[in-house]
């Protein structure tokens, strides 16, 4: 029963009058189901958010509430078991990916989102997170990346990239303004991701770097739900930063890694105000709108539809939402359509919030990709773009498994690829 | 004891208890949940966190009950924007606009406020009472309502329909002799606003920490509500 007391401990470290009011405002009505991908997908009543969120109600019902406790001291209520974590650990890693579109339909506007957080954090401390995320989590601790991007792999894989594009990435410049920190899903596996963004710094005469030490922009302590752990990987991007002297800190193209350092990080490491901390679509926009670098306009147009992917980490919970529609009317007024719903209503991909890592979850993930297959048919589009490396991943993954003929593509990259000298 | 012993007792002593523990009731569910503490967002804001939470309320308030079908998910359970659109819209007219009520209100408070005409009101709490009806039925039937559902929800539906459907029968000298069917619609009161405090039905005054913070976490995001 130790795991279960430690669940319990961060439940209550967690119910503040922040969670408690909102877990006392839901009126069970079951409307969140409607919103979740994976409810949707499969139907199972058991991914309905308000059941996700059942452990934290309970463990904050019985240990502050008084009636509550009677009932738990009737044998009423039941108490939490090992089991439940393990049920409801398999629940929360494998058919969330915290994406937050419960928060935009629940009638009492509760945010499901932060409350989905905190039930990962009870399981973390109860150690009921599954063998594949942990497996990762351990890895970024030990060679500061869950991709095995060590550092030599770093080096080589700069240096290569820097050849082959044919770019100039400025490496640890001590007093430069903008620190690029880069996820190692870019660096591993969407290289020509890292010779876009470069490309495109360059163009613009920003006086970037990207730090040795802040390499790796990626969070598995936030999707464990640790905040130790999470504190750990983002004091590493911010000793970086201070080391460095920049003025701000650009997250690329990863949602889950911009939701933490930009909407988090401050409230556990005061140091990270010392920053302004913003992701690559809202520098992209600044670039675009100011005329620091010119696009060609309508370069993608004549070549099938083009649509755009809303991440939830980057356009509903980031607010990137109106940046990259401007530039993608530059790139493809013609061909550019949008999605139903989009924006902040949009569907997730289902690969975000480490789904994509926990191979248990592929056939729920597939499942839920289903209906971003339907959304991208409805408007006939062959080429899919996005802001966020981990949608891209569960895009290309999914392309391969579903044998569909579309193209996906990062938006710094097609920006990269239009860019006027 | 007598029908007319049971009112006065009803709808006196037993009434203000009730009101009391409602209040005290509730009062301690408000002081209970502020007092666990509410730390500060160091955060800084991409827009404006006043400007979300007007938009919440608004939303929440105009949007939601009147203009449903704005939300994808209206298409996929409208059982539940219906039946609670109805349910809600009839109980608020019926406690604060039908006159009856307002008179009870004016005894406690000391002034009144004007009403709607009988017939009116008369409507929207038959909708409210069919909108119940549609909430329990969909409470039933639905997988995921039956998954989170146990007693507390069903005596909550129950301590909330009893005195839609006594007043209802009363206004329209249905069933037993009036003063039976108005100790009936006093005592079902009673036992709802002792049961407030102690069940969901209190979502009503932590709406507005949940809506405030949902306006305040998309405003600071810069995202529409």
């Amino acid at each position: 029963m130790t795991a279960t007391k430690q669940a319990l401990n961060a439940f209550v470290h967690e119910t503040g009058g922040w969670v408690a009011s909102q877990l006392e405002a839901c009126t069970r009505c079951g409307m969140c189901a409607e919103a979740c991908h994976f409810y949707q997908a499969t139907g199972n009543p058991e991914y309905a958010p308000v059941w996700k969120v059942e452990l934290l109600r309970r463990a904050y019902e019985q240990r502050f509430t008084i009636f509550g406790a009677i009932k738990t001291a009737l044998g009423i209520d039941k108490r939490i078991t090992d089991e439940d974590l393990q049920h409801w650990s398999d629940l929360n890693y494998y058919a969330c990916t915290v994406c937050n579109k419960c928060s935009m339909v629940c009638p009492m506007g509760i945010d499901l989102g932060s409350l989905l957080h905190g039930m990962r954090a009870g399981l973390a401390a109860a150690g009921m997170v599954p063998a594949d995320l942990m497996t990762a989590v351990n890895k970024q601790i030990e060679e500061g990346s869950p991709l095995g991007m060590t550092d030599s792999v770093w080096d080589q894989r700069l240096e290569w990239v820097a050849d082959e594009w044919e770019v100039e990435i400025p490496r640890d410049v001590q007093g430069a303004d903008t620190l690029v920190v880069f996820s190692s899903i870019e660096v591993m596996k969407f290289p020509t991701n890292i010779a876009a963004i470069a490309k495109i710094l360059n163009a613009a005469g920003e006086k970037w770097t990207v730090s040795s030490k802040a390499r790796e922009v990626v969070n598995f302590g936030f999707y464990q739900g640790s905040e130790e752990n999470t504190k750990l990987f983002l004091s590493r991007v911010l000793e970086g930063a201070k080391e460095l002297g920049v003025k701000r800190i650009v997250v690329t193209e990863c949602g889950h890694a911009y939701d933490a350092l930009r909407w988090h990080a401050a409230n556990w490491l005061p140091e990270a105000n010392d920053f302004e901390i913003i992701h690559i679509t809202g520098v992209l926009g600044e670039l675009v709108g100011s005329g620091r670098i010119r696009l060609k306009p309508g370069a993608f147009d004549g070549d099938g539809t083009i649509t755009f992917h809303d991440a939830c980490k980057i356009q509903r919970k980031g607010g990137h939402i109106q940046e990259p529609r401007d530039i993608l009317k530059v790139l493809a007024p013609e061909s550019f359509k949008e999605m139903t719903p989009n924006r902040e209503q949009s569907v997730c991909c289902g690969g975000g919030g480490g789904v994509i890592a926990v191979k248990a979850a592929d056939p729920v993930r597939y499942a839920a990709f289903e209906l971003k297959i339907d959304q991208v048919n409805k408007v006939g589009a062959k080429t899919v773009v996005m802001t966020c490396s981990n949608c891209r991943l569960q895009f290309t993954d999914s392309v391969d498994h579903f044998k569909l003929d579309w193209k996906v593509i990062g938006l710094a990259q097609m920006v990269a690829d239009a860019l006027v000298e | 004891m007598n029908w007319t012993a049971i009112l006065e007792f009803a709808r006196g002593p037993f009434f203000y208890a009730a009101l009391l523990i409602f209040v005290a009731g509730m009062i301690y569910r408000l002081v209970t949940v502020i007092g666990l503490g509410w730390s500060k967002d160091r955060v800084p804001a991409k827009g404006s966190k006043a400007g979300g939470v007007v938009m919440s309320f608004l939303k929440g308030i105009l949007v939601w009950p009147f203009i449903p079908w704005v939300k994808n998910t209206f298409k996929r359970n409208p059982l539940i924007y219906i039946g609670g659109g109805l349910f809600h819209l009839g109980l608020f007219v019926v406690v604060f606009l039908g006159t009856a009520h307002m008179l009870v209100f004016k005894s406690l408070l000391g002034f009144g406020w004007g009403t709607l005409p009988l017939p009116i009101v008369d409507w929207l709490a038959a909708a409210g009472i069919v909108g119940m009806l549609i909430l329990l039925i969909n409470r039933i039937i639905h997988p995921v309502l039956r998954l989170i559902s146990g007693p507390a929800e069903y005596l909550a539906w129950l301590f909330v329909f009893l005195p839609m459907i006594t007043g209802y029968a009363l206004t329209h000298h249905l069933g037993p002799r009036y003063e039976v069917m108005y100790s009936l619609h006093m005592i079902s009161v009673n036992v709802l606003l002792i049961w407030i405090p102690l069940s969901r039905i209190s979502h009503f005054i932590f709406y507005f920490f949940s809506r405030a913070i949902h306006g305040q976490e998309f405003g600071k995001r810069g995202v529409r509500v």
